[in-house]
């Protein structure tokens, strides 16, 4: 497999203040990469930075053959899933999918129409296309979110939380979306979640990050950190133990 | 001119079917090129009917394009022809697969028609008749909640109240004084231009003055306060709801009108006399720059004329109508704002619908109040 995108030794934070340092990891072309780290550890803000809006406070974050990104005369290099969804209320699923193939694509109008359409239908919305988001739920949303990211082909897409305030059915169907971009489409994916039931479904590799320790503090396949991991902070997360409240047991 | 990663050609096909032979990298790209160049090859006269497309040359396919092949697909059926697709790889195969209609209706999504004018003026009854309602419940909210706070007054949240004051009162003078002194400054240039001409330079302070104090300061100030604070309330309140924070509010047993709505309407009501006075004072310095500029009148005349002319009960006049003007902005900006629906356009509608109904109100008071006061002789 080859690598899409490289971070080497980057630090987040915000001002003075440092969240995460010397984070250095890969994704390769292809897989599902997991950001996983429990509520604040800076899971969000590192994808951020990915994405161009947050600039590191030093490193690198470079991207294998689609250039750096949010270059604003330039299509977008990925997709981005926000954990809002980030629709625009006032426009139908359909016209949210259709705005950055208008953008950036010289296509006519009912091919834009029929491109757009495809994608709602690809994420079962077609009949759906002529609502407006506040009118559909909140799974459809967040598919609908997908369909928009999806618009221009991108080789990556981030998801941010996909599950966030969905119910298990909801989610678990949303895994079977990021398998389906994943598998079929062969878009790389990184997810940040911490959603145990999805990580261990659909992720092929994984970055644990710890406020605490200031980075990562582990890296592999999902399962095998869940079994063989002797770090306790990683055997906690992935039994979902607590640690730390109300003095519990501590990492 | 770019070299195009795929290329179109048509080939001999096999039982006078035409034949066309779509390979290299088919992404959507170069999509706009795609389209275009299928549409022409498919006009051709020979080629109304049956038409072989041949991807056994596509090297790469991408999601856009594969749904624009099955559009272009669908619509040479709908002129009666037929597209189809031959030779596929499996990836490409599966991608077109993954983007097939299993039914046409799934394809064509036509946008619902738009109401015609019956339905809009139903829909715009019904709206009405909801507003009202609305009004009528937050007027019953206000005064249950008025009782209340009357019979508990530390239940009225007061904590904001300084910061409410401040942003409505201290942050909105700099643009009351500016706005009025130049309403007073244009006042009185008009009114010298005309006074002038019959002698009457004497006369331009009760012109300015009575004008200002009576009508103009309070009116302006009022319009000024509903652009900023109105506004803003509306804006905030219908975030909050859209929020589902004043729903948070309730079920933590607070009454939003005395949470958010009293609060406010009581800064206004302390901040908006003062503006008026300020708004006053600055509408008529600038009816004395005009005297003292373009009449050459010395201020001493200005100002002498000016006593004789005000008395308090015009500027009372003018403080009267500011308390009404401050109350209906406040329950007018936050009865927009808590009635606020949707998402972030309904924040939008319903600050635009604050303004415009605030400035609607105020100009219905200000008329009112204008007939009372002369029915009174005051």
């Amino acid at each position: 497999m080859a690598r899409v995108l490289s971070v080497r030794d980057v630090a987040i934070g915000y001002g003075d203040e440092v969240l995460l340092d010397e984070l250095s990891f890969d994704v390769q072309r292809g897989e599902v990469f997991a950001i996983l780290g429990g509520s604040g550890c800076g899971k969000s803000t590192l994808l951020r930075t990915l994405i161009g809006l947050q600039p590191p406070l030093q490193g690198r974050v470079h991207f294998t053959g689609i250039g750096p990104p949010a270059r604003a005369m330039e299509p977008p290099a990925f997709g981005v899933l926000f954990q809002s969804s980030a629709l625009f209320g006032s426009s139908t699923l359909l016209q949210n999918v259709m705005l950055p193939l208008q953008k950036w694509t010289r296509l006519p109008a009912d091919a834009v129409a029929a491109v757009a359409l495809a994608r709602l239908r690809i994420l079962g919305l077609e009949r759906f296309a002529h609502h407006l988001p506040s009118e559909v739920s909140g799974g459809m949303r967040k598919r609908a979110g997908i369909a928009r990211a999806l618009a221009l082909d991108p080789p990556i897409l981030f998801f941010d939380e996909p599950s966030a305030g969905l119910d298990p059915v909801t989610s678990a169907d949303l895994d079977e979306v990021i398998l389906l971009l994943a598998r079929d489409l062969g878009v790389t994916i990184v997810l940040v979640t911490h959603e145990l039931p999805s990580i261990l479904h659909v992720a092929d590799q994984c970055i644990m990050l710890d406020r605490a320790a200031g980075g990562i503090i582990a890296r592999g396949a999902p399962r095998e950190l869940a079994e063989r991991s002797a770090d306790a902070r990683v055997q906690g997360f992935f039994r979902r133990q607590a640690t730390n409240a109300r003095g519990g047991h501590g990492a | 001119m770019t070299d195009k990663a795929f290329s179109l050609e048509l080939a001999a096909g096999q039982d006078g079917v035409p034949h066309l032979r779509l390979s290299g990298s088919v992404t959507l790209a170069e999509g706009s090129l795609l389209w275009s160049e299928l549409h022409r090859e498919l006009q051709g006269e020979d080629r109304r009917g049956m038409v072989e497309l041949d991807l056994s040359g596509v090297e790469r396919l991408d999601g856009g394009a594969a749904a624009l092949l099955h559009a272009i697909a669908r619509q040479h059926g709908e002129q009666g022809g037929a597209l189809r697709f031959l030779g596929a790889s499996r990836d490409t195969a599966r991608l077109l697969d993954l983007y097939a209609c299993t039914d046409r209706s799934d394809c064509e999504r036509p946008a619902p028609q738009q109401p015609g004018l019956l339905n809009d003026v139903g829909n715009f009854a019904h709206d009405a008749g909801q507003s009202t309602r609305a009004i009528l419940a937050f007027t019953g909210d206000l005064v249950h909640g008025l009782v209340q706070a009357i019979r508990r007054p530390r239940s009225v949240h007061l904590s904001d109240l300084g910061r409410l004051v401040e942003r409505a009162g201290a942050d909105g003078m700099p643009i009351v004084a500016l706005i009025n002194f130049l309403v007073g400054a244009v006042l009185g240039l008009q009114g010298a231009m005309q006074l002038h001409r019959f002698g009457g330079d004497p006369f331009l302070a009760n012109l300015v003055g009575l004008s200002v104090v009576r009508e103009f300061g309070p009116l302006m100030t009022a319009i000024l306060v509903a652009g900023r604070s109105g506004a803003g309330y509306a804006a905030e309140l219908g975030t909050m709801t859209v929020n589902e924070e004043v729903d948070a509010l309730r079920t933590l047993g607070q009454d939003p009108q005395r949470f958010l709505v009293f609060p406010r309407v009581l800064a206004l009501l302390l901040v908006v006399p003062v503006l008026t006075l300020l708004a006053d004072l600055a509408g008529v310095l600038g009816g004395l720059v005009v005297a003292v500029v373009y009449l050459e009148q010395p201020s001493i005349v200005y100002i002498q004329a000016l006593q004789r002319a005000l008395d308090f009960a015009d500027i009372g006049t003018g403080l009267l109508k500011c308390v009404a003007f401050a109350a209906a902005t406040g329950l007018v900006a936050c009865q927009r704002g808590l009635s606020t629906r949707g998402g972030a356009a309904g924040v939008g509608n319903a600050t635009t619908s604050a303004v415009v109904s605030v400035l609607f109100t105020l100009v219905v008071i200000d008329a009112i109040f204008t007939n009372v006061f002369s029915l009174l002789d005051w």
